[in-house]
């Protein structure tokens, strides 16, 4: 007998030819980083050049922070949830953020230390956020036992609260602190809030470091609660966990771009229709390289193509709009 | 491992109502009794999936809940009926998480000998690479199994095993049960609705009415006329065939 059977091959096929989807992925969104970098850029005039790339720089820079925050959130609130059809943005929690966004320039004033330092600002309703996303949606989860249509009916519901609320506070505001709020309010990606790209970077680096544990369990709890707790993690702590670095992440990606609801539910099921797979690593990876080209790629056209008359997030709620008609028509059969 | 007065309430109603039992080391014993008799429940509490609200859970000289999750996924393993899967695993990737509490993500080569021992004893090696989803009922109840194998604990917890299997199937997976006893000396509970299958499988029964223990004991003290009267309110006769009591009721 020989001692060990090595590692089946169809296994070891089927993840390499996922590393080499991914590895085409990412040559793809290498491809869409230079033409979006180089094209319509006049290279013989110095200053030109210098003045097209610090536009384009920090922007194409906070599209990839984006894909990356977008994808990475949605694939694990899918499995927290066990469900594929729902992320976050469905949920309401990019509506979530707007409205802590507007409530604390609201309750505070724009003159206050709170909303005036953008820095500030969004630490502010980091933790916020983090508090009342994290009590909201495991309370959701909890009462309605993770049923999806339950959980999904309400999310829809708490998304035009959340949205009525806030418009409700635009509207009784003081002009000129509307006025100031609206700057950072209808964040988008023609209109990029660079002022708080260094701290993002950091809560985001932060988020993955103090839940690299939990990270690892998210192969095991695809399995469901009661084989993730048979298998020996302890499951409430580390959804709650798990579900606040979700939280964090849109909140990073709204404050930066303003809410793209559609983006989650695009990428994350491109990435598992592609993959084929459960190993999060690999479906993390996939969902945020297919967020950076459609974002990239489609901030390309929309400029060069378009020129600015079609946001990208229209495109990318009518085209996730009808994804997601298709996902919950196909899917639906159990 | 004993369970000393067991007592769990949802919403007010009392479903275990003071239960005490030892269970038996390297037998099979079934939980049997009416519906909502709290026999699920007592199996969810033996196993850690479901908090009690008072009683004393001991295993191996200590409590259920002081120990480390991580090590009592060593020793003891549950099964349960809501196994949903909604992401593409195939059979031999699902037995491998059963090495997940020795090894985590990273699966050693003994992992992997352990594993397709697993599959091979559930002789399920010509599906190894299909997908979870793309198998019948019976075959993915037997994935199941090769799973809690390769958890290679010594108590296997297993929920209503023969739920939506039809005769066949349900039969196979009451010999595999056994099997699990006999060849590869495991202590399994299991809570059952077919009482023959309780009676010709397993060396023990648990019957559980209104949240109580009625009867523990070998199979053939809680096979009789009386006893399974009062547990189900039903007319019984007993028969023996092949050494074994099993009832008939109508």
């Amino acid at each position: 007998m020989t001692t060990a059977r090595p590692v089946p091959r169809a296994m070891t096929a089927a993840r390499r030819s996922n590393m080499r989807k991914l590895a085409a992925l990412s040559a793809l969104v290498l491809v869409a980083a230079v033409l979006y970098m180089v094209v319509d850029v006049n290279f013989s005039n110095e200053k030109l050049m210098r003045y097209s790339m610090r536009i384009r720089a920090p922007k194409l820079f906070v599209m990839l922070i984006t894909a990356f925050a977008i994808g990475g959130a949605s694939i694990v609130f899918q499995s927290i949830i066990n469900n594929t059809i729902v992320t976050p943005c469905l949920l309401g929690m990019n509506s979530l953020y707007t409205l802590i966004h507007t409530s604390v320039v609201f309750f505070l004033g724009s003159g206050s230390l709170f909303a005036s330092n953008a820095n500030v600002s969004f630490a502010v309703d980091l933790v916020l956020m983090g508090i009342v996303a994290t009590v909201i949606y495991s309370y959701l989860f909890k009462k309605t036992k993770h049923n999806v249509l339950y959980v999904l009916l309400i999310g829809t519901v708490l998304t035009s609260f959340f949205s009525s609320m806030q418009s409700t506070m635009t509207r009784v505001m003081d002009p000129n602190e509307y006025d100031s709020l609206l700057a950072t309010l209808v964040a988008s990606f023609s209109n990029i809030n660079t002022e708080i790209i260094v701290f993002s970077l950091v809560v985001l680096a932060a988020v993955i470091f103090a839940l690299r544990r939990e990270l690892a369990l998210l192969d095991v709890l695809t399995l469901g609660k009661d084989q993730a707790i048979n298998l020996g993690v302890d499951y409430d702590r580390c959804i709650r966990r798990l579900l606040l670095g979700v939280t964090l992440c849109i909140a990073v990606a709204t404050a930066m771009v303003g809410p793209i609801s559609f983006l989650g539910l695009i990428i994350a099921n491109l990435s598992r229709q592609l993959l084929k797979t459960y190993r999060h690593s690999q479906l993390i990876a996939g969902s945020a390289l297919f967020g950076m080209l459609v974002l990239v790629g489609g901030q390309a056209i929309v400029e060069h193509v378009f020129s600015y008359s079609v946001p990208i997030s229209v495109f990318i709620t009518v085209g996730g709009g009808l994804y997601f008609l298709y996902l919950l028509l196909t899917n639906r059969r159990r | 491992m004993f369970v000393r007065e067991l007592t769990k309430k949802y919403d007010g109603k009392t479903v275990v109502d003071g239960v005490s039992f030892e269970i038996p080391k390297g037998a099979v014993i079934s939980m049997i009794g009416p519906n909502g008799a709290g026999k699920s429940t007592v199996l969810n509490i033996l196993s850690r999936l479901i908090a009690r609200d008072s009683g004393l859970v001991d295993f191996d000289g200590t409590d259920i809940a002081r120990w480390k999750s991580r090590e009592l996924s060593k020793r003891l393993a549950i099964l349960t009926q809501t196994n949903n899967i909604q992401m593409k695993l195939t059979v031999r990737e699902l037995v491998t998480f059963g090495r997940f509490p020795y090894s985590g993500n990273r699966t050693t080569a003994e992992d992997e000998r352990i594993v397709s021992q697993a599959i091979a004893y559930m002789e399920l090696e010509e599906f190894e690479d299909r997908f979870i989803d793309e198998l019948s009922g019976g075959q993915r109840q037997r994935a199941y199994i090769a799973m809690v194998i390769a958890q290679d604990t010594e108590y296997i917890l297993l929920d209503e095993p023969t739920n939506n299997l039809d005769i066949y199937h349900a039969t196979n997976m009451m010999k595999i049960v056994r099997r699990l006893c006999d060849e590869l000396g495991k202590t399994v509970i299991l809570v059952l609705h077919e009482i023959n299958y309780a009676a010709f499988y397993s060396d023990y029964i648990c019957a559980f009415v209104d949240g109580k223990i009625e009867k523990f004991g070998p199979v053939k003290e809680v096979m009789t006329k009386e006893t399974l009267g009062r547990i189900y309110n039903v007319d019984f006769e007993i028969m023996e065939i092949q050494g074994k009591p099993l009832s008939i009721y109508y």
